[in-house]
């Protein structure tokens, strides 16, 4: 293999796995930003995502239904748990988010175990995915080029959203000063509903999307929350583009330093984490802690 | 204040203790006697959630069932079974806590089931303190029976030496010459590939390197791209749980298996359902495959296949033939006192469902069959299944006393 073609291929394969990090990472951040909740039920949610999309996929035969229906109907179950119990803690302190969010990790990993047993189930990529394309005669699979290209189309997709819909400037405003968006007539309690309902969407996109690489299982939780909160502290608490950045971060430092230095593989994310916390204290976009 | 009655230091220090053993004795005059009647308790610490939950999930059904058929024929020396099942997730130190529980506050001095070795090497230093018996159903790591062995514990499954022997057996008469592994990074990983990697240069084949992952990865490529890059003819695979099903779909991914044969030291029919046909032609060792040609496997096989609907897997099996050498060390011992059940158990043998399990003294190690498998497609199964193609005398499975190296 040439170091040419090595490179391409560790690029690329960089960008894939930036992709679903970014789709937790921007879920977790775009909750935080609005609502000032850390979600620790996000990976639970990841995982939700998965064995949804296996039963989607599984019931219908249809890749493309499990892949667009998973990330929907765990957004409508975050929004039904925001409407439900979400909403009653919003003039309490953070811990009772915390608890609560906490809470809801518990009761969706033991009710996928419940519901889909403690095996790892199989996802396949559809047909069309599954082969390799040759990037300078390595083989490559295609799987990884469509992650990468999903993450490239969803990331522009939120920007757009946020930038240039109606609902996105609603959101804007709501994460800059909820009290003024709200005397100014905005209906604060729907956008909470919905932005909580994204972020959840998002991080089942994440699930169903990484579910053909790693199984469907009862310890992807575990694995990614971890992730998910590293990204967004090193792109600073409820910056979009931040998350973005720290995404790909991790994504490179994970896919180069496990192959050019794997006795460190673990460290590496969490020195790129504390070097971007002695430099800005608040993350790279955040505002200064 | 002053006016008040004070009683002294000691008075109430009197009082209290005399408090304290009214309230403890019963508690203690009881405890004394459920272990010599009651139930026999056994203390499962497991790993059900984690990158390793499926492993726990496999050796909890296995206890369970074991102890359901036990107890309607009457559980052990008229005595009931009761299991302590408590999840771990995986981590050491939690293992030594909910261990520690179940010996001090619920009495149990039977343990098996800890999933992890590093929970168990964390474990055994306890046993002795603990006066407890460990008969461990799944940990791989050759230091438990070798430098790490203390008098309390056995192994009644397959070590991962055991299983890298078998591997090495197999490979001396095949065509594959050069070599490299991939091992998960905590101490089973580490040491099943040191023992390959002995065993190759050995038999003369060329081993050329290795790398270990952390547990819970989920990218493989960078991996794949070493294993494919070092030339090897075959990789060496020492992986378990999420970590397993992630590498073997990435590696069909990546057209892996094309270019490099992938054995591994465990064959486990978990992760084959989870990858389906990802897992196709991978040879390795196997600790239990419901594929044995056994009249008792038979019998378990059919027993399995009645209370849940499907066959067995592997550390279903490996849990099922532990309790069984128990139950012989308990029967033998006559009671669940640890100095007599450590006596009975040292030498025993049973038939199990994998042949004779014989625990040598020396290293309290079950001597046992060794067994290559591959993974085929067969009529009847919707998923691959792993056929017998190969199958070891224990003792040439099995390391000399105390170590993990082989004679010869």
């Amino acid at each position: 293999m040439s170091t040419l073609a090595l490179l391409l291929s560790q690029f690329v394969d960089a960008l894939s796995q930036s992709a679903l990090l970014f789709f937790l990472g921007v879920g977790l951040t775009l909750i935080f930003g609005l609502m000032r909740i850390v979600n620790f039920a996000h990976g639970a949610l990841y995982m939700l995502g998965a064995f949804v999309g296996y039963s989607l996929g599984t019931w219908s035969g249809n890749y493309w239904l499990a892949l667009a229906g998973a990330p929907l109907l765990v957004g409508l179950f975050g929004t039904a748990f925001e409407f439900s119990i979400l909403r009653r803690l919003y003039r309490r302190d953070a811990h009772a988010f915390l608890m609560v969010t906490f809470g809801l990790a518990l009761v969706v990993g033991e009710a996928v175990r419940l519901t889909w047993g403690s095996d790892a189930l199989k996802v396949a990529a559809p047909p069309v995915l599954s082969g390799v394309v040759f990037l300078l005669d390595e083989p490559f699979p295609v799987y990884r080029l469509f992650l990468a290209a999903t993450g490239i189309v969803v990331a522009v997709a939120i920007w757009q959203f946020l930038e240039r819909s109606r609902l996105g400037l609603l959101i804007r405003a709501t994460s800059q000063n909820a009290d003024m968006a709200n005397a100014l007539g905005v209906d604060i309690k729907l956008i909470r509903s919905c932005v909580f309902g994204i972020g959840c969407g998002l991080a089942a996109l994440g699930g169903v999307l990484a579910a053909p690489l790693v199984t469907a299982s009862n310890g992807m939780a575990a694995t990614v929350i971890i992730d998910a909160f590293v990204i967004v502290i090193i792109g600073g608490m409820g910056s979009f583009l931040g998350s973005l950045i720290g995404a790909l971060l991790i994504g490179f430092v994970q896919v180069f330093g496990n192959y050019y230095a794997p006795d460190f593989a673990l460290a590496f994310m969490y020195l790129v984490m504390l070097a971007v916390l002695v430099v800005r204290p608040g993350g790279l976009l955040g505002k200064e802690a | 204040m002053s006016g008040h009655f004070r009683p002294s230091r000691r008075a109430m220090l009197k009082v209290g203790l005399a408090g304290a053993a009214t309230v403890a004795s019963p508690a203690i005059l009881r405890l004394t006697a459920s272990a010599q009647s009651g139930p026999i308790k056994i203390g499962l610490p497991l790993a059900l959630t984690g990158a390793l939950g499926s492993v726990g999930q496999q050796q909890k059904r296995g206890a369970e069932l074991y102890a359901k058929i036990q107890n309607a024929k009457g559980g052990i020396l008229g005595r009931p079974i009761e299991l302590l099942i408590e999840d771990t997730a995986g981590n050491p130190a939690n293992c030594v806590r909910k261990a520690q529980e179940m010996v001090e506050r619920r009495d149990c001095r039977l343990l098996t089931g800890i999933t992890l070795s590093s929970e168990a090497l964390a474990v055994v230093p306890k046993l002795a303190e603990w006066d407890s018996i460990f008969i461990s159903s799944d940990n791989g790591d050759g230091r438990l029976t070798a430098e790490s062995l203390v008098p309390n514990f056995f192994r009644a499954n397959i070590s991962g030496p055991m299983g890298t022997r078998a591997v090495s057996l197999y490979l001396r008469t095949a065509k594959l010459q050069k070599f490299y592994a991939l091992g998960l990074d905590y101490a089973w990983g580490h040491n099943s590939v040191q023992v390959f990697e002995q065993e190759a240069v050995k038999s003369k084949k060329e081993f050329i390197g290795k790398v270990f992952a952390p547990t819970g990865t989920k990218d493989y490529s960078p991996y794949i791209t070493k294993i494919r890059q070092s030339g090897a003819d075959a990789v060496f695979l020492v992986l378990q749980g999420d970590d397993n099903n992630a590498f073997l779909s990435q590696a069909q991914q990546y057209r892996l298996p094309e270019k490099v044969k992938l054995l591994t030291e465990i064959v486990d029919l978990a992760s084959i359902r989870a990858v389906g046909d990802a897992s196709l032609g991978l040879i390795g060792s196997s600790r239990y495959s419901f594929t044995y040609d056994h009249p008792l496997n038979n019998e378990f096989v059919a027993l399995w296949k009645k209370e849940h609907g499907t066959v067995p897997d592997t550390f279903e099996g490996e849990q099922w033939q532990c309790m069984k050498v128990f139950e012989a060390g308990i029967v033998k011992a006559g009671g669940i006192e640890a100095a007599k059940l450590r006596a009975a158990l040292e030498d025993i043998e049973i038939e199990s469902v994998k042949g004779k399990v014989h625990i040598r003294k020396c290293d309290h190690q079950g001597v046992q069959q060794g067994f290559m498998v591959e993974v085929v497609k067969k009529p009847g199964f919707d998923t691959p299944v792993p056929e017998v193609i190969a199958t070891f005398p224990g003792d040439s499975t099995t390391p000399t006393c105390n170590t993990m190296t082989f004679k010869d």
